[in-house]
């Protein structure tokens, strides 16, 4: 399925939404979608998804890969993830820097990874593995982290691009996620970008955040701060190219008017950053 | 595979124990040591040390991630162990065993009934725990079930000499006690035999219908011998009546046709 380039800003595409996209598509530019829920998912839903699914732009955002993790992956997973993937037209699908599963349990959580090197020189021939064994080009996403696990033998910034490189993936640069851990770890976000392989992202995140006490959670589950905003346009800026930004949200979800009017907003500051570069 | 792998395989195991592990009293009273007594070395240690809150707070989450679909999908069972005070117990012991293992979030609790099943925890005190929670669940089951193939030659209306062919999210259900009358106000259910139908319609939406045991049979010997067998079997005499009830239930999106 040959699409044009995706660009602009786009939305999760939740649940509580599915229903209202379906009967009118409300002029977002794409939709980012977990394959997990979807692929061997039936009823109505399921239906009104791949219905949209069908007609509007999706780029694949997954959830359970593990790529950081020791447990092999699964050929029968892999295979109805490529089947999906071909089927969306998705032009990628990315996974998270993380570890989730473990001694076959999975934990369907996103569990930090040792900022070590060896660390980063075995996810990333396990990214490796899935740019090869996946229909499409792979991205991997930096994630909040709330933790160091165990001694780091680098900073995180590092052990990023250690494993992009390493891998030779493209980046899903969740903004929010770098803009959470300055303040849970106390750096400049701004500064944290210098000598970052920009040229590898292929696709922005934002997202909301909530405080608990002393630590800044990635909740997806409030409105984008502008901070977080500044530090897109920064980024979009730096990358000069108008790599798609999308908007998640996945708790506290709102009606979809209200996200909407949210996605404008950023969409404006998204093509005020990209006109600036011009 | 090399050390420095192996000791990457360690630090990720240490951190699984303190997710899932029933108990996190070892880690707080010492991380240092919890991490030692997983084989990882001094600066391991003392990262896990200095990090003790922010390791606890990855602990809550994953709890809670992989509790939150019985909280949201079995809530007279929760409702249940609450006043009891065993909710909390039953997530520890089930999270203890680690078998969530789909890459699928949907199949977590049905992960969790299986264990249940296997366990069989909880059912000398509460003995319809495992029927209460599968009842509960049905309804997300029947909703999200995939379609299925349709036979080729499938008919809309039943003949004597058909076989049903049930739509493949219908769920025909046996239960020893009646767990489809079971509330808020009184979740625990009576004893007593329960044949349900659970089925979705052309809406999506789920729908119930208590069947009798007769009709329960019919529905579920009846995709394996023709209709009129299956009668004569079970002592039903009333053909008209039972085909109508047939083509009634095809209507609803049960029963698929019959061939």
């Amino acid at each position: 399925m040959k699409r044009e380039p995706i660009t602009g800003v786009g939305l999760g595409l939740r649940r509580p939404h599915v229903e209202q996209v379906a009967l009118a598509e409300p002029g977002v530019p794409f939709w980012e979608l977990a394959p997990e829920n979807l692929m061997g998912d039936g009823g109505r839903e399921a239906e009104l998804t791949r219905a949209i699914v069908a007609r509007t732009p999706v780029v694949s955002h997954g959830l359970s890969l593990s790529v950081g993790g020791f447990d092999p992956f699964e050929a029968n997973y892999l295979d109805q993830l490529g089947a999906f993937l071909l089927a969306s037209g998705s032009p990628w699908h990315s996974e998270h820097l993380c570890f989730s599963t473990i001694d076959g349990a999975t934990t369907h959580e996103l569990l930090p990874l040792p900022f070590t090197r060896a660390s980063a020189r075995h996810t990333a021939a396990r990214a490796r593995e899935l740019k090869h064994r996946l229909p499409v080009p792979f991205l991997l996403e930096n994630v909040t982290y709330y933790s160091e696990l165990g001694a780091k033998e680098m900073e995180e910034a590092q052990f990023i691009t250690e494993v992009l490189e390493g891998a030779d993936v493209g980046w899903l640069l969740d903004v929010n996620n770098v803009y959470v851990n300055s303040l849970n770890f106390g750096f400049d976000p701004f500064a944290w970008f210098e000598g970052m392989p920009l040229h590898r992202v292929a696709q922005l995140h934002v997202a909301g955040h909530d405080r608990f006490g002393d630590l800044v959670v990635d909740t997806h589950g409030a409105t984008v701060v502008p901070p977080v905003v500044e530090l897109m346009r920064f980024v979009l800026s730096r990358i000069g190219r108008p790599v798609p930004v999308l908007l998640e949200r996945d708790n506290a979800i709102p009606p979809l008017a209200q996200l909407l009017a949210e996605r404008a907003a950023l969409q404006e500051a998204y093509d005020l950053a990209l006109a600036a570069h011009v | 595979m090399s050390e420095a792998a192996e000791e990457l395989l360690l630090i990720q195991r240490c951190f699984a124990d303190l997710v899932l592990e029933p108990g996190a009293e070892a880690f707080e009273a010492d991380p240092a040591t919890f991490a030692a007594d997983r084989g990882l070395g001094p600066l391991h240690q003392e990262a896990f040390h200095r990090f003790k809150d922010r390791l606890l707070f990855y602990r809550d989450s994953v709890r809670g991630a992989l509790w939150e679909p019985m909280d949201r999908y079995l809530p007279l069972l929760q409702a249940i162990l609450e006043e009891a005070e065993a909710w909390e117990d039953c997530q520890a012991a089930f999270l203890a065993t680690r078998t969530v293992a789909s890459p699928f979030y949907r199949d977590v609790a049905p992960t969790f009934l299986g264990w249940l099943a296997a366990s069989g925890w909880g059912q000398d005190r509460w003995p319809y725990l495992l029927q209460l929670a599968h009842f509960e669940l049905v309804k997300e089951l029947v909703e999200h079930a995939l379609p299925g193939e349709t036979p080729a030659g499938l008919q809309p209306v039943p003949g004597p000499r058909a076989r049903v062919v049930l739509a493949a999210p219908t769920q025909v259900l046996a239960y020893t006690f009646r767990v489809h009358e079971a509330t808020f106000e009184h979740p625990e259910p009576e004893p007593g035999p329960c044949h349900l139908l659970a089925s979705r319609g052309s809406d999506g939406y789920v729908r119930w219908r208590v069947l009798t045991e007769a009709t329960a049979a019919l529905l579920v010997r009846g995709q394996e011998a023709p209709i009129d067998e299956v009668m004569e079997a079970l002592g039903l005499e009333d053909l008209p009546a039972t085909l109508a009830f047939l083509e009634d239930l095809q209507a609803l999106g049960a029963i698929l046709g019959f061939q």
